[in-house]
């Protein structure tokens, strides 16, 4: 008899009971091959340069621009980025813009201007675009969107595994709320009446990711390293599962061992096999590689 | 260590997080904890404005990884900022109040990877942020910027703040039950809750260990191998068998009268109750090896101690 989810335990996973990617994403050994609830292929973009980063918080923006340019034209498949601004936003539309204010590693301002410099391209008018993080349930354009922008960097995060472009809609609802077995029901802020369906891009930020905590809450820049990255995709998911794999064999390479995550980013495999979200395993995400390819980590 | 709650409280809890033994009391405690925070410190001197952040509040200051805290019985954080005469990077000072000696060890503990003695019950320093607990406060120091001079003033100013709190404590009596033969050094992780568990080892989705606030838990690593030894103590010895009886039925219902059985990584999973205690290896090289650490620390427990 199947065993109730809400039950599993490390064992069940062991067993490949309750899906794979869940057990992966616990630090168990992966499979063969995984399993999914999404049909069809998600495409990312990696795209890395190794002269954009200049330093923590200091990036080179016309690279970070010529980046998000190449990645656009490549996943959406058109000749220009104007026309893939174009083929996921339109005119009339009210764009929020989320990033992330954490202080060590926010969104940087470089990458900010270029989402920004596609919306206006796209014939968005700049009443109609907002920019926020904390206060998004207060900020009326974010409340009035009908489209929305998700970007922010990747860093490991002491009670979720890493903050990921899933966790980074968490502001849109009562934080709390979702903080349970390590944030585990976070794709359920993707169906909110505020976010659902209305988010057209996902910009990973993977120039400095952040690697491993000091502390609950802490930062060093010792953990991260200059990866010089973004990950662009429409699916979060799939976009999440890339640099989470990044990350982790960050890990691998930094401590001579396979260090699994505390606590464990299972929610980004739930996104995909409890909550329909996007595709978590990799052999449902068609990866795109651009630029850099040295230490590439995946 | 535990917080002298009604049942009825802590179930009420969202998330089932401590409740703060210090959350009813007035602004007087949370001036008591500014006050902790020295205005001047050799030729350090405190910004005009020291923040607080209480239970509900602290997710205003550190996000998620709040939860951290409220995993324990922490009451407050006094944050302020020491400015340099000299001209060094500013120094950022974190007070919190976890409520008691044992979970201001127990937030201490929680991701610690060294430990040095000296700035009370014992220091961690990684990169730019030095952390220390003592008595019931847990204080981390934090340079802006790492320089060849932010080692010593983190030292400086912790020693400085550590002078004026009460004395240090020992670690709580459940970390000195644990046998000392194969212990990995500071692997040792003091908690309250099931989700706490799931951070440290991942168990199950469920609490199938019956952690809640009124409980105490000590998770520890050991050689050879990477076996992870988990001793709890429950409020009751009724609750210590309720808590083992659901264990072997989530866990180990393959285990028998041995109590140890083979899992799917071929380790070895064991576990027994004792009194108020439930011991659980995890991972165990060998069915052998299972059972003896089992047996050594069920040995070491007190007895008949409600």
């Amino acid at each position: 008899m199947a065993k109730d989810k809400s039950g599993l335990t490390r064992r069940d996973f062991m067993k490949g009971v309750g899906g794979a990617l869940v057990g992966m994403a616990v630090g168990l050994p992966a499979p063969a091959c995984g399993t999914t609830s999404q049909p069809g292929k998600s495409r990312v973009v990696l795209i890395r340069n190794q002269n954009v980063v200049l330093g923590l918080r200091r990036n080179d923006g016309d690279l970070i621009q010529r980046m998000l340019d190449e990645a656009m034209v490549s996943l959406f498949g058109l000749d220009t980025p104007s026309d893939c601004w174009a083929s996921i936003i339109r005119a009339d539309d009210i764009v929020g813009i989320k990033t992330n204010v954490w202080r060590y590693l926010p969104t940087p301002p470089e990458l900010e201007d270029a989402i920004r410099r596609g919306l206006l391209g796209a014939g968005v008018s700049e009443q109609n675009i907002a920019m926020d993080d904390r206060g998004v349930r207060r900020n009326d354009i974010f409340r009035r969107s009908t489209a929305l922008i998700n970007s922010r960097p990747m860093r490991t995060h002491a009670w979720s595994g890493v903050g990921s472009l899933i966790k980074n809609y968490i502001m849109f609802d009562n934080p709390e709320d979702y903080h349970p077995d390590a944030c585990a029901s976070l794709a359920k802020v993707w169906d909110l009446p505020l976010t659902r369906g209305k988010t057209r891009l996902n910009v990973l930020v993977m120039l400095t990711p952040q690697f491993h905590n000091i502390g609950p809450h802490h930062f060093d820049e010792e953990y991260t390293w200059p990866y010089g990255g973004l990950i662009v995709a429409t699916d979060p998911v799939a976009a999440d599962a890339v640099g989470l794999r990044i990350i982790q064999q960050k890990r691998r390479l930094a401590f001579g061992e396979d260090r699994p995550l505390q606590p464990t980013a299972h929610h980004i495999a739930l996104a995909d096999t409890e909550y329909g979200l996007g595709n978590a395993g990799m052999d449902k995400i068609e990866l795109v590689r651009l630029g850099w390819q040295e230490d590439s980590l995946i | 260590m535990r917080i002298p709650i009604p049942a009825v409280a802590a179930l009420a809890l969202s998330s089932m997080t401590l409740p703060a033994c210090g959350a009813q009391e007035s602004d007087r405690s949370l001036t008591a904890v500014i006050d902790l925070l020295p205005k001047q410190i050799d030729t350090w001197a405190r910004g005009d404005s020291p923040l607080t952040y209480d239970r509900e509040t602290i997710f205003d200051y550190i996000n998620g990884a709040g939860e951290v805290y409220r995993s324990y019985a922490f009451g407050q954080v006094a944050v302020a900022v020491y400015a340099s005469s000299e001209g060094l990077p500013d120094v950022t000072v974190e007070l919190f109040d976890m409520g008691d000696p044992a979970d201001a060890y127990g937030v201490f503990s929680y991701a610690r990877e060294q430990e040095e003695t000296g700035i009370g019950g014992g220091y961690e320093r990684k990169g730019r942020v030095l952390c220390f607990w003592q008595d019931r406060y847990y204080v981390c120091v934090a340079s802006e910027e790492r320089t060849a001079d932010s080692e010593r003033s983190l030292e400086e100013i912790a020693r400085a703040i550590s002078e004026g709190l009460p004395p240090a404590s020992e670690p709580p009596a459940l970390v000195a039950m644990l046998p000392d033969d194969g212990l990995v050094a500071f692997s040792e992780r003091f908690f309250h809750l099931h989700q706490s568990l799931n951070y440290q080892y991942y168990l199950a989705r469920e609490n199938i260990l019956n952690l809640g606030p009124e409980t105490d838990a000590v998770l520890a690593r050991y050689s050879p191998g990477s076996t992870y030894l988990l001793l709890i103590r429950y409020p009751s010895e009724r609750d210590a068998a309720a808590a083992a009886a659901s264990f072997k039925q989530s866990y180990l219902p393959d285990s028998g009268d041995s109590r140890t059985a083979k899992t799917e990584n071929d380790k070895f999973s064991s576990y027994n109750d004792s009194d108020r205690f439930v011991v659980v290896v995890l991972d165990a090289e060998s069915e052998t090896a299972a059972s003896d650490l089992l047996q050594a620390t069920v040995s070491g427990l007190p007895q008949s101690s409600q």
